[in-house]
């Protein structure tokens, strides 16, 4: 027993590779802040809060998370609510909840929370999933969407839907009904462009398709990160030298746009390496979810990591005008204390569920 | 679960996550493709796209050449200037600005209110600031010891365009002005840029509006400059990329002539008229002089309104030129011209004489037309005719005349056309004939529309350029390059020279011999400037009616208003025999043609001769 208490649970390629793009993400981050150190240094305490968190929930064993799911997701509901009564509106928007000095993104709870509320539903449940199942889990991840969407951030309301259908689709849904469901969301989509989408969401998604036709408006943001991107060429215009990124002409460079500005600066060769090192992390959480000693673990790692794989996703496809633009951070880079510590938070539940084995009985 | 089952889960759960990762793996193949796109395939255009963001050109304002005399004496020059320009961009509190520079320069509260206004605009962009134009000494001297207390402002040099004979050279140089459309297409500037050009005229943008200012305007103009700043998205100018200097305008080489210009503006005084003058040699214009005149300099570089009105609502026309534009009746001046046309068509010869009884009978109807002097000049042949300006005599060889003819035979001395080749805004006027009246006026030709024609009244109206013109065909025998302002290439100036009219070599001594003797001899209608000089002068003066009367007598009645006495003209060459230079004089209601317009050709000619 001894020889348990001591070890200390622990992913190295796990953990350098998120070092390694998490300082890469400081020096970006100098750049994309026209060289403001104080944004970096802050960014950088925020990363090294980061990985204590980490390192200190990987210790936990698997279960403490199944046990606590019930209060864990109660808890990320609450706060939302705390922030949709008390929270103060930016840009027209509810998103954060302040604790003592730190102001925090509620919903950011909400993506951790709501894989591994559904993973302990339905770990122990027999295959294929039964309808009673589905129901309670949809109905489940429809409130968490609609509890974010009406901050209104509907960007991190369909992060948190999809965080709640990967773990349902991995748990065994059945392939009928997805296709079902499929069918009935093609002849419902005009219903949800009139009726969900505000009239902001639809031009962004318009502007997607034709950039030039807003060149001022909505699609400057496009036209523009575009621009950057194409004018780094191979190699990039070198740290500091991207015109775009430093004369601002490049918007929001050190949150969503951030990627754009790698692209200026270190060219398609940057684009390549920082794209290797997110493609090895989700390798690397592929493997342990594979091998995890349990269906629960498998589950909360596949769901988490491909919760962080579509934000990653949404993120890139945006800033280079494949989707339209929503707000969503480019995870370990982009400038955020709330998104990075519940980044670190779902790495070290992932290295908690990969790294702990079951007892086999001798 | 049984072990059986767990293991058709986990099989069921590594099939679905790969699938799901497979997913991913595409997009990320998605995002590669699509950055690859960007970077390498369209790299050019999307370089191209990130320079046009940053890069922002804008012109430098070249000098424009000056103007020079025959001498290459400055007509035109540019005068440094001091303004005292701000940079908002280092001011955080213009109002206390204000209250610090307010001792050491004089502000006037609309210059106050003009600067608060635009200050925000400028600093949000760092754009420099005009506070004050055209500091005195005195206010640059404060300045100058106070400057280390304004690291935000600075004296800039300026320019103005001033003439050191602003009255004088008003009409031929023609005035400057601050142009909306001064923008050098040919250059890669986009049009919007060229509100931020860098000026080197206190007035902006400048560009000749009329006289040689615009004939020449290209010329003058020189080639702007470029400077490529580094602008952020807010349109902030960040710090210079590239910088190309202007090329300064080319100067203007004229064959005016200051002091000519300056005597005969001195001779006209405050009378109203116009005076040309022309070197026979190259028929360069050394004269062009329009009297009542204004300031050039007050119109180029900022005329109060009021000022502007006066001049405009002025009965006299001050903006007019009269020596381009002005229509007067040629009168007794255009007697050599239909003499030259008796001898060309053999109407006449110098030999032959008639009567003249001071008057011309019409044989159609009996109209009677006088001449100048009752009871006549008795027997007249060509030469006394040109000398007394006998009326009769030219009644009748234009009687014998078909008007046709006679209209193009005004055509070849440059009648109704513009003769000047560089001259701004030159009225051509025309030639009456019998198509140009029933075009005009729906009525026929008579034959006594020709006869008033004779003595250069009537319809036939010229500009005093083209009585230049015309006197210096007269004077160089038939030929003379064409009139021009600015100096040409030698080479060019052979091709120009033409001959406009034909006579025999007899003929034309014997003319320049009739038209000195109207000035030398004793019986010469403009004896009276004979001994203004000592060399010799020939020439034709002429007194053009307005009304026209049928005796002396009615017209010392008329003559108590001014406007209704008669134009007083002359038209002269010299020196004799050998002529340099022909001039030509018109003045408003002076009355008598030789007494009062006479004494300033001869001014000009001996200015000319001086030289």
């Amino acid at each position: 027993m001894s020889n348990r208490s001591a070890k200390i649970y622990f992913d190295p390629y796990l953990f350098f590779s998120l070092f390694t793009l998490s300082v890469l993400g400081l020096f970006f981050l100098y750049s994309a802040s026209n060289a403001d150190t104080s944004i970096v240094l802050k960014q950088s305490v925020y990363i090294f809060l980061g990985f204590a968190i980490m390192i200190a929930v990987s210790q936990a064993d698997p279960d403490v998370f199944r046990r606590t799911s019930l209060v864990f997701i109660i808890f990320s509901v609450l706060l939302l609510g705390i922030t949709f009564l008390f929270g103060p509106e930016i840009n027209g928007a509810q998103r954060w909840v302040r604790l003592g000095p730190f102001s925090f993104q509620s919903s950011e709870l909400l993506k951790l929370a709501l894989p591994i509320f559904l993973a302990n539903f339905l770990f122990d449940k027999r295959l294929p999933i039964q309808s009673r199942e589905i129901v309670i889990s949809l109905a489940v991840i429809f409130i968490a969407f609609i509890l974010v969407a009406r901050q209104p951030d509907l960007g991190t309301g369909l992060i948190v839907a999809l965080s709640g259908l990967f773990v349902l689709f991995l748990s065994g849904l059945s392939w009928s009904f997805m296709g079902g469901a499929f069918i009935v969301l093609i002849i419902c989509s005009p219903l949800i462009w009139n009726v969900l989408l505000q009239p902001f969401q639809q031009q962004r998604i318009a502007t997607l398709f034709n950039p030039e036709s807003d060149p001022f408006g909505a699609g400057w943001n496009i036209i523009q990160s575009k621009i950057a991107i194409g004018s780094g060429g191979i190699f990039g215009k070198g740290f500091g030298e991207g015109s775009q990124t430093q004369l601002n002409f490049l918007p929001e460079t050190k949150t969503d746009f951030i990627f754009s500005v790698i692209g200026e600066e270190f060219g398609f060769f940057g684009v390549v390496i920082l794209l290797s090192i997110y493609f090895f992390v989700l390798m690397r959480c592929l493997y342990l979810a594979l091998n995890a000693r349990d269906r629960f673990c498998r589950l909360v790692i596949g769901g988490l990591t491909l919760t962080f794989a579509a934000n990653l996703i949404i993120n890139l496809c945006m800033v280079v005008g494949l989707l339209p633009v929503v707000g969503m951070p480019l995870p370990f880079i982009s400038r955020g204390g709330s998104s990075l510590i519940s980044l670190f938070f779902a790495f070290g539940i992932i290295t908690s569920m990969g790294t702990h084995k079951k007892f086999l009985p001798q | 679960m049984i072990f059986e089952e767990r293991q058709i889960e986990k099989n069921n759960f590594s099939s679905r996550a790969i699938f799901l990762f497979a997913i991913v793996g595409v997009s990320f193949l998605a995002v590669l493709f699509q950055v690859f796109a960007l970077q390498v395939s369209s790299y050019t255009s999307y370089e191209l796209a990130a320079l046009n963001n940053k890069n922002y050109a804008i012109p430098i304002q070249p000098l424009r050449g000056e103007i020079l005399d025959r001498k290459g004496r400055a007509i035109v020059r540019n005068e440094p200037t001091f303004d005292l320009i701000t940079q908002p961009d280092l001011i955080t509190q213009p109002e206390l600005f204000l209250g610090l520079i307010k001792p050491v320069i004089y502000l006037s509260e609309a210059e106050e209110d003009r600067y608060l206004k635009k200050f925000k605009e400028k600093a949000f962009v760092n754009k420099e600031l005009v506070l004050k134009k055209n500091l005195t000494p005195e206010e640059i001297a404060r300045f100058n010891v106070r400057s280390f207390n304004f690291e935000n402002a600075f004296i800039g040099k300026r320019h103005r365009r001033i003439s050191d004979y602003p009255q004088i050279f008003a009409h031929v140089l023609g005035y400057t002005s601050r142009s909306n459309n001064q923008h050098d297409l040919s250059m890669e500037i986009p049009r919007s840029h060229w509100v931020d050009a860098e000026l080197t005229y206190a007035n902006g943008l400048i560009q000749g509006k009329t006289g040689l200012e615009e004939t020449y305007n290209q010329h003058l103009s020189g080639t702007h400059g470029t400077r490529v700043h580094e602008i952020n998205s807010r349109g902030r100018l960040v710090k210079t990329l590239e910088y190309y200097p202007p090329k300064k305008g080319l100067d203007l080489h004229t064959h005016l002539d200051i002091k000519a210009q300056i005597s005969a503006a001195n001779a006209l005084g405050d009378r109203k008229g116009a005076v040309v003058a022309i070197d026979l040699k190259s028929g360069g214009i050394n004269v062009l002089y329009s009297a009542p005149t204004y300031s050039v300099n007050k119109l180029s570089n900022g005329m109060s309104v009021e000022e502007f009105q006066d001049l405009i609502k002025d009965p006299d026309k001050p903006f007019f030129n009269r020596a381009l534009q002005g229509r007067y009746p040629p009168a007794s001046t255009i007697k050599p011209a239909i003499g030259m046309f008796g001898l060309t068509n053999k109407f006449i010869n110098w030999s032959e004489e008639i009567d003249d009884p001071g008057f011309f009978t019409l044989p159609e109807n009996g109209r009677i037309y006088r001449g100048w002097k009752k009871g006549g000049h008795n027997n007249v042949n060509l030469k006394k005719a040109l000398m007394v300006s006998s009326n009769t005599y030219f009644f009748k060889l234009a009687y014998q005349s078909d008007m046709k003819d006679l209209a193009s035979y005004f055509s070849s001395l440059g009648f109704g056309s513009s003769v000047c080749r560089d001259c701004y805004d030159e009225d051509s006027v025309f030639v009456p004939s019998p198509e140009w009246k029933y075009k005009n006026f729906n009525v026929p030709w008579f034959t006594g529309d020709t006869v008033n024609i004779g003595v250069g009244q009537g319809y036939l109206v010229a500009t005093p350029m083209q009585l230049a013109n015309y006197i210096s065909i007269l004077a160089n025998k038939g030929n003379l390059p064409e009139p021009a302002l600015v100096k040409v290439e030698k080479q060019s100036l052979d091709s120009n020279k033409s001959q406009k009219i034909s006579l025999s070599n007899q003929d034309w001594v014997k003319m320049h011999d009739a038209l000195t003797a109207v000035i030398e001899s004793d019986f010469g209608t403009a004896r009276s400037i004979r001994n203004l000089k000592d060399f010799q002068v020939a020439g034709k003066s002429g007194t053009a009616e307005l009304v026209s009367l049928d005796s002396k007598e009615a017209y010392l009645e008329v003559r108590d208003t001014e406007l209704l006495r008669d134009h007083s003209i002359i038209v002269a060459f010299g020196p004799m025999p050998n002529p340099q230079y022909a001039v030509s004089v018109v003045i408003e209601n002076g009355e008598s043609g030789g007494a009062v317009a006479g004494p300033v050709a001869i001014e000009v000619l001996k200015s000319l001769l001086n030289e």
